[in-house]
């Protein structure tokens, strides 16, 4: 499964416009930044996800105030790093760190990104075979689409991987 | 990612469209409010039970359109 198709392409519009604006002005400017574009949807086997294991991943930012280290979320380069948390975890506990979201929702709310409740109720109504008991988080802003590719998406797939799960959530903020 | 059925959701039709994800669930929700109003667990559940039961098909899938919005449409 290619992630970034045309990458070198992508890359080297990416490096001498968005990137170079920035090295040069210190600022961003998004009105020249190309998203990644792929052709190639991945082919794959359903799964009966009343008898799977699914795990959640999230791009909100979502990390444990008390003992981790926030996202670097000013960054104007992004964050290519992730955290991990017990999808029990209280939502008293979750603090976010992502700078390109307005957070009046998630706030009030945390189930608007994270359905961690929503996701224990469904396992007890049998939708859901079982839920992987950790949570994959990041923050979502990542213009360097390369990064993502090479950083955060081999820790992401070794962790998936080991978890046993099926199946994979993604709820991007 | 091998072998693992994923799926996702997006306000974002645009973005999400050019990565081409092999199940997808675009609503009309906003930036930051991906799964539905707060507070509003019926259409949260709504939006990732629809997310979800994608995963039992075969991808890739056409995209899924709800039209699940944070104000009545």
């Amino acid at each position: 499964m290619v992630m970034l198709e045309n990458r070198d392409t992508w890359y080297t519009y990416f490096k001498d416009n968005w990137l170079a604006h920035y090295e040069a002005t210190g600022e961003t400017n998004f009105k020249i930044y190309q998203h990644p574009k792929n052709e190639h949807a991945p082919s794959g086997k359903g799964v009966t996800l009343s008898q799977s294991k699914l795990i959640l991943i999230t791009s909100a930012g979502g990390y444990l105030k008390n003992s981790q280290t926030p996202f670097d979320a000013p960054n104007p380069l992004g964050d290519y790093s992730l955290r991990t948390f017990p999808t029990s975890t209280p939502f008293s506990e979750i603090d976010f760190a992502h700078d390109h979201y307005d957070h009046a929702a998630v706030n009030t709310d945390p189930q608007v990104l994270l359905p961690l409740r929503h996701l224990e109720a469904l396992v007890t109504e049998g939708i859901i075979g079982a839920l992987h008991d950790m949570v994959i988080s990041y923050s979502g802003y990542l213009p360097i689409a390369t990064r993502t590719v090479d950083e955060l998406y081999p820790e992401v797939l070794k962790l998936v991987n080991e978890s046993g799960a099926q199946a994979a959530l993604l709820v991007p903020s | 990612m091998n072998g693992i059925a994923t799926t996702t959701t997006s306000w974002n039709a645009g973005v999400s469209r050019l990565v081409n994800p092999p199940r997808l669930v675009i609503t009309k929700l906003a930036r930051g409010a991906t799964l539905g109003k707060p507070h509003d667990s019926d259409q949260q559940r709504r939006v990732l039970l629809a997310t979800l039961n994608r995963l039992n098909d075969d991808a890739p899938l056409d995209h899924l359109i709800l039209d699940e919005a944070l104000d009545p449409q």
